[in-house]
Order: structure tokens, then sequence, then C-alpha cells
């Protein structure tokens, strides 16, 4: 499985960091998240429904969510102070905190089921925990404070009743020694209704030791609910589809990859959504410098490992198997810590891939972004023909990005970024010319073409590079040189 | 009487010139003077604060006594210590070295030890949350050192605790008390709007300018070098973020630099960290002091009993510490019986 900082590099922590829940609960569900494995496409597909229908509703039904969230958003994590009551008896504010959890799963079950009547969510139930409820709140009044009352015990109450006499006297005592005197009666009595107190705070976690798995299985169905919630809430921010899960073939159509449009939207620019299909075999994208081929891969990488961590993709339409794993093997992404060249790390990283995809019992997505860049092209080239040979003949899903001639022949598909294809360069290197060198950059992505498409005829990769180099005014001498 | 001094404000800190000033006895009185006027009351502390003996000096000190319908706030831990009739009204999720900080109401009289939150965006939500269940009154008690003067930027008066215990030398206690009043009371600067004070990542020593322009001093340079320079000629004001300490001020007053009619200022009193000494200079060269947030002081209170035994004459303190001050002084060992218990 991809580590943190793949996660990272592909974007998949941003949309984790980017889910917005309710309570602690659902919180710790995030961090904790699960990836789903081949055999349990049934419960993903459950559980991906759930968040698809939330999010279409979210709108229509704000009122019913909204209810369901603001209880949510009042809720403590009492998971420790339930494994405590297992065996020790607990203070008055743990009991409270207990109290204010089981008068909550009381609101939420009711603002729940009027949310189930118009949205009908499946496979989560809110149990009202009114049993140990009783056992906290026997008077039923059913207020938000926890208190135990005078009438708790006989002892109880006549330990209060004594002590209020004495508190009586002590407002009116006129003198230093007469209160230091009653003081230390009080303090007495004090210590007895204490004492009494706490005999009745272990009755009370006597009582409610029959409920924690209950209350447990409340906790995580509420988690379940809110990791929902904040699901939806993130699919319908920026767009996502019920994906259909296949054997071995993907069709993925307008994927976006939230930070890097986050990213180019704050620079004033837009994202070009990705699509790509793919039968099992290994699928070759070319295109031009700068064209946003690595951005492809990386959106690919992402929306497959959103499906496996139980959330929709960012897509119009998603046609992709529940994957064993899913590798990346990138320049970028690389161990520098191990002491290797760039070209050897990625070697043994590609290695390490080929065992793990071998070993895996279902359907994996390998990912290679420009393998073998850093060695000669005449080299580099051959590898990549090889490598490409190699995965195109395997059951897995393999993609991979490279400027090297004659490797889409060896692949199933073949994708090319249409980079400056359709550019106007007169017009570009006008508006170069009037914004000075330093904003060149810039000026020439927002005239590229991010779009991928499916390669049509010329098995060459495009020659944009010394476009750009012109462009971006490199010395001119150097310019004419490489021609 | 206290009563009059301190009624009518929402919020109210209690301060201690130094250990043993007495601030426990002044917080007992305020406890049991509102009581009779019907003032619905809530208490908490900037950390901790009422234990029975001071964990400092290990002298024997007065617990905190509050009556039934009081609203406090404290620790968790330091509830075993409280023996009042409790009911647990809220858990804050302010985490202490001592606990989470919960809210409670006093369902019987009795003794409470307190120990709050110590952030003061802490101790502004908790007043909300005191007021949100019924409390006409918040009264921060605040610990003993530097820090405890946070409390007066969250509450809108203060009641500033003195006594023998503070210095042997009568003198001392007089001028130094009169001192601290007087930084907790100086002036609302006059040369920064809201929004400058209040910027997230404003430098730490900023400069106003005779034309309302406005500059950080640069890292590389001391402030006393910087008010000799040509440059900072047009120095209207300085604004200090963070602590004005006596390192910072003396090189300045060495240094021959024209700060006559300049402005220098803090966020509050508490930040002001340099002796009267400097405080004097600076009025001889024409420096005003200023805060952002002035604190009213709405009594001093002395305690003549010192709890090393050198003892005062508490008419003596009043009156002196009066007459420099001009604020209300209360002995706190003279009018009525001690409601220490």
């Amino acid at each position: 499985m991809m580590d943190f900082s793949q996660q990272t590099n592909i974007g998949f922590r941003y949309v984790t960091d980017a889910l917005e829940t309710d309570s602690p609960l659902g919180r710790a569900r995030v961090t904790s998240m699960r990836f789903f494995e081949p055999g349990e496409e049934a419960e993903l597909l459950t559980e991906l429904s759930n968040v698809k229908l939330a999010a279409d509703t979210l709108e229509e039904y704000s009122e019913e969510y909204s209810r369901v969230e603001r209880i949510l958003m009042t809720l403590k994590d009492i998971r420790r102070s339930l494994e405590s009551l297992r065996e020790a008896t607990l203070s008055e504010v743990e009991l409270f905190e207990l109290k204010r959890f089981c008068l909550a799963s009381v609101y939420l079950s009711e603002a729940f089921a009027k949310l189930l009547l118009k949205a009908p969510i499946k496979g989560i139930s809110i149990t009202p925990e009114t049993a140990a409820l009783d056992v906290l709140d026997p008077e039923k009044t059913r207020t938000a404070t926890f208190f135990i009352p005078d009438s708790a015990s006989k002892e109880l109450l006549s330990s209060r009743k004594d002590k209020r006499a004495i508190e009586e006297k002590l407002r009116r005592a006129q003198s230093g020694g007469e209160r230091t005197k009653l003081m230390a009666e009080r303090s007495a009595i004090a210590a007895r209704e204490d004492a009494e107190e706490r005999r009745l705070r272990s009755l009370i976690c006597e009582g409610l030791r029959p409920y924690i798995d209950d209350m447990l299985s409340c906790i995580n169905n509420i988690a379940s609910l809110d990791f929902t919630l904040s699901r939806a809430k993130l699919a319908a921010k920026y767009g996502a589809c019920m994906p259909c899960l296949t054997d071995n073939e993907i069709d993925m159509a307008e994927m976006i990859n939230p930070r890097v449009r986050d990213s180019l939207y704050s620079r004033g620019r837009a994202f070009t959504p990705v699509s790509i299909s793919t039968p099992a075999g290994a699928t070759v994208i070319t295109g031009a410098n700068m064209g946003g081929k690595s951005v492809a891969l990386k959106t690919l990488a992402l929306n497959a490992l959103l499906v496996k961590a139980g959330m929709l993709p960012f897509a119009k339409r998603a046609r992709l198997p529940l994957f064993s794993e899913i590798f990346i093997v990138s320049e970028d992404m690389e161990d520098v810590d191990r002491g290797l060249s760039s070209f050897g790390a990625e070697i043994v990283q590609f290695n390490e891939t080929l065992a793990g995809a071998e070993s895996a019992s279902g359907i994996c997505m390998i990912l290679l972004d420009e393998f073998a860049r850093g060695t000669n092209p005449e080299e580099g080239a051959m590898i990549v023909r090889a490598v490409t040979r190699k995965l195109n003949a395997s059951r897995h899903i393999c993609a991979l990005t490279t400027h090297y001639d004659g490797v889409a022949q060896f692949a199933s598909a073949h994708y090319e970024v249409a980079g400056l294809r359709d550019m106007d360069m007169a017009e570009v290197a006008r508006e170069i010319a009037s914004s000075g060198t330093e904003g060149g950059a810039d000026i020439i992505a927002s005239h590229m073409n991010y779009g991928l498409y499916p390669a049509t005829g010329s098995e060459s990769c495009p020659r944009d590079a010394r476009n750009i180099c012109a462009l971006l005014s490199l010395d001119p001498s150097i310019l004419e040189d490489i021609r | 009487m206290l009563r009059e001094l301190i009624s009518g404000f929402r919020s109210l800190s209690i301060i201690g010139m130094c250990k043993n000033a007495g601030k426990t006895t002044v917080l007992n009185r305020m406890i049991y003077e509102l009581r009779s006027a019907g003032v619905r009351l809530a208490l908490t502390s900037i950390g901790r604060d009422g234990e029975s003996t001071d964990v400092v000096t290990g002298t024997s000190k007065p617990g905190i006594y509050i009556y039934e319908g009081t609203i406090i706030a404290t620790a968790s831990d330091m509830l075993a210590m409280c023996d009042i009739t409790k009911e647990v009204l809220s858990s804050t999720g302010f985490s202490t070295p001592l606990g989470e900080v919960a809210v409670l109401r006093a369902r019987s009289d009795g003794l409470v030890q307190l120990a709050g939150p110590s952030m003061t965006a802490q101790l502004a939500a908790l007043t909300e949350i005191f007021e949100s269940f019924g409390a006409d009154m918040t009264i921060i008690d605040g610990a003993i050192s530097r820090k405890t003067l946070c409390a007066p930027a969250v509450s809108e008066a203060t009641v500033l605790c003195t006594g023998a215990s503070y210095s042997r030398d009568i003198n001392a206690v007089v001028n130094d008390t009169a001192f601290a009043a007087e930084l907790l009371t100086l002036p609302l600067q006059t040369l920064w709007s809201r929004e400058e004070i209040d910027s997230p990542g404003a430098p730490k020593l900023r400069f106003k300018m005779e034309d309302g322009t406005t500059r950080a001093l640069p890292d590389s340079l001391r402030l006393a070098d910087a008010l000799r320079m040509r440059e900072y000629a047009g120095v209207k004001g300085i604004f200090v973020l963070g602590a004005v300490t006596a390192a910072l001020l003396k090189p300045v007053l060495q240094g021959g630099a024209d700060i006559r009619n300049v402005e220098i200022a803090a966020l509050d009193g508490s930040k002001l960290l340099f002796d009267r000494g400097i405080r004097e200079k600076l009025a001889i060269r024409g420096a005003r002091l200023a805060v952002a947030h002035p604190v009213r002081v709405a009594a001093i209170t002395v305690n003549p009993v010192s709890a090393y035994g050198f003892d005062m004459d508490g008419d003596e303190l009043l009156s002196r510490m009066k007459e420099l001050t001009g604020l209300p002084v209360v002995n706190v060992r003279a009018d009525g019986e001690d409601m220490i218990i």
C-alpha cells in the first residue's frame, strides 16, 4: 500500500484533511480510516451508496441534516470512560458526560429517524440509550446536568439534611470560635455524605455495566454516520459519482484532483478534468513538457485510492475494480534516505512493486511516472519498452507516462496530452513579450491544453520542448543550434 | 464594606502583590457580602488556588467557603476536595495538569478548591458559560506571579491585594503597590487602531511615525539605537507586543534619544516589567506610557498581618495607601469578623 508521503503526494491526504466531521467520534474514524479489500465489494457498495444518497439529498433535506449535525456537534468522545467503567467507579464528571451522551443518543435517534424517512441510509442504526439513561436518571427528569438526588437513599437524604442544618447555623454564627466548632461538625457530616455518594456512584456504575457494549456500538454507529455525512459534504463540494465496480478494466470520465484544482484555482486557473479508459495491461501516456502527464497519473491514483477508502471518486463516471493494491513509482516520491541514486531507487522501487503485485490476490494498479528518465535516452527508451511489454502481459492495470519514442506500440492503449498542439504560437509570444519574461511559464501554462486524448496516428512523442524554449526566450544561439 | 466597591461589574479579578496578601480572605468576604445582596456568583481561578496549606510557603491558608447556588469551575482532580453537594453542569474541554475543567453548581454551602484554566481565551469563554447558567457576576481568583496579571484582561475590574507579607518595610509595601496599581490603570493608547493591535503576525515592536505611517523595528537594530537614527526621528509612538522590560528601556534612557512626547504602549499593564525608577526616568524625559486594555482597579485591600511575623499598623498602612493611590482601600483585618474559616 502507498505510504503516507505517497498518499500526500497524490493528494489523498488533502482530501481526508478536508473531511469536515462534526464530532470527535467521526474524526477518530477518519484518522483510523480503513481500506476495503477485494471480496468486500458488497460492503463497500453499501457505504458508497449511502454517501451518494446523502450527497444528493443534502440540499433538499438540509433541515433534517442540520438537525442531526447539530446534535453530533455536542458529542464528546467518552470511549475511555466506558472502558474504565468495566473495572472502576466513575467520577461525577464522567457520569455527567455519560448522561449527556445517553441524552444525545435519544435526541439523535429521533432526528436520524426523521432523516431516514427522507433519505433511507442503510446499515446505520442509532438506538436511544434509554436503559443506561434510566440508570443515570432514575427520576427521569432528563435534565442535562448530573446530580445524585436526595431520594437516592435514606442515608444520603439524612446526611444532606444534617449538613444543611449546620450550614444554616453557620450562616447565623456570630463568633469565630462558634464558626470553627460548627465547621468541624460540618466537615464530619460532609464526609458522611461523600461516602454515601461514592457508594451510590458505584451502584450506578454497576447498573451501567450491562450496557457498556450497547453504548460502544451506538458510538460506532454515530461515528459511521458522522463519517458518512462528512464524505457526502465533500462529494457535494467537488462533484463525485457512484462508481461501478468492474473485474479488470477502468473507464474514468472527467476525474479531478481537489488539491491540484484548489491550487490552480487560487492562482486564477482552472483544472482540466482527466478521462481515461484502459483494459488490463499497459497504457502509455505521452505528451509535452508541462503538459500535466504526472497530474493525470496522480489524479487516477487518487480516485482509485478514494474508492478503496470508501469515498466517492471525484469524476463524472467511474468504472474500476476494487484494487488489491495501488502502486505508484515516481522519482518525486522516491525515498532519498536509502542513499541510492534516483535511477537506482526507481529500479528498487519498481522491483518491490512487481513483487507486491505478483503476490496480490486481486487486481493491482501500477503507475509509473517517467520511468527511467534519469538515464541516457537510448538505454532509457529500451528499458521502458521492455517494462511496457512486461506490464502489458500482466493481469494488472498499468499506466506509464514517458518521453521516449517507440513505447506505445507495446501497450494496449495510448493517450497523449494535447499540450501546445493547438496553440497559436505568435499570439502566446506576443502575450509573453508584453508581460516580460518572468510570467512566461504561467502564460504558457494558461494556453496549455491539459486534456488527455486517445493518441491519433503518430507514434512519436510531440516536439513541444523546443517551442517552450523559444517562448521562454532561451539564448537564441542555443535555440538556433537545436534546429 | 467591599460590596459597594465591586457590585455592578460583570466580572472581577482578584490579584495579589505577594503570597499571603489576604487574597482568599478578600474572596471569602466578597462571597459573604454578595450573598446578602442576592448576587448569583460564579467563581474560578487562574491555575490552582484555595488549598488549605500554602504549597509555596507552608503557612496555613483559609479555604474558600461558598453558598448554595454558586457556580464554580475547577479541575476534575479538585472535586474530591470540594465538600459542597455537587451538580455537574458542564465539562468544558479545557485541560489542565489537574484534569479537565468542569463547571458545577453548589447544591449546598461548603468549601471548594479552585483550579481553573490559565489561558485568557478559555477564561473569557468560561465567563460566557457561567452566564449561560444564570450567573450575574464572575470572580476570577488569580494565583500569585506575574501571569496572574492576565486576569485583568478578561475582567472588567480588579481588586489588588497587598499587605505586610510583601515586605518588612511599610514604604516598600505602599510604594510598590501604588506603582502596580498605576501600571494597571495606565490610560488607553491613542495611536493604534483595534485592527493594528490585534493583527496576527504583527512585529514585536512597531513605530508610529509623525506622518501616520507604521514601521517595524528591524531585527538587526536595538530600540535604543533606532531611536538615535535620523531615519526614526519622527517617531510618535512605540507599540510593544509582549513584555516591555527594563532591558529594553534602560539603553534608551542611557542613550540620550529624544523621547519627548513619545507614547510607549503595551497590551495591558501586566506586560510592563520594570521598576518605579525607570517609570520616573521615562516621565522626566517626557515619554508617556499607555496600554491597549486599561483596567479598572475597584479597590486595594491591605492585610497588615504578615505570614512571617512582621505585623504592621493597619491604620497607618490604610491611610498611606489611600493617600498615595487615591483609590478605595480596605483593611481586610479591620471591620467585622474575619470570614476566614
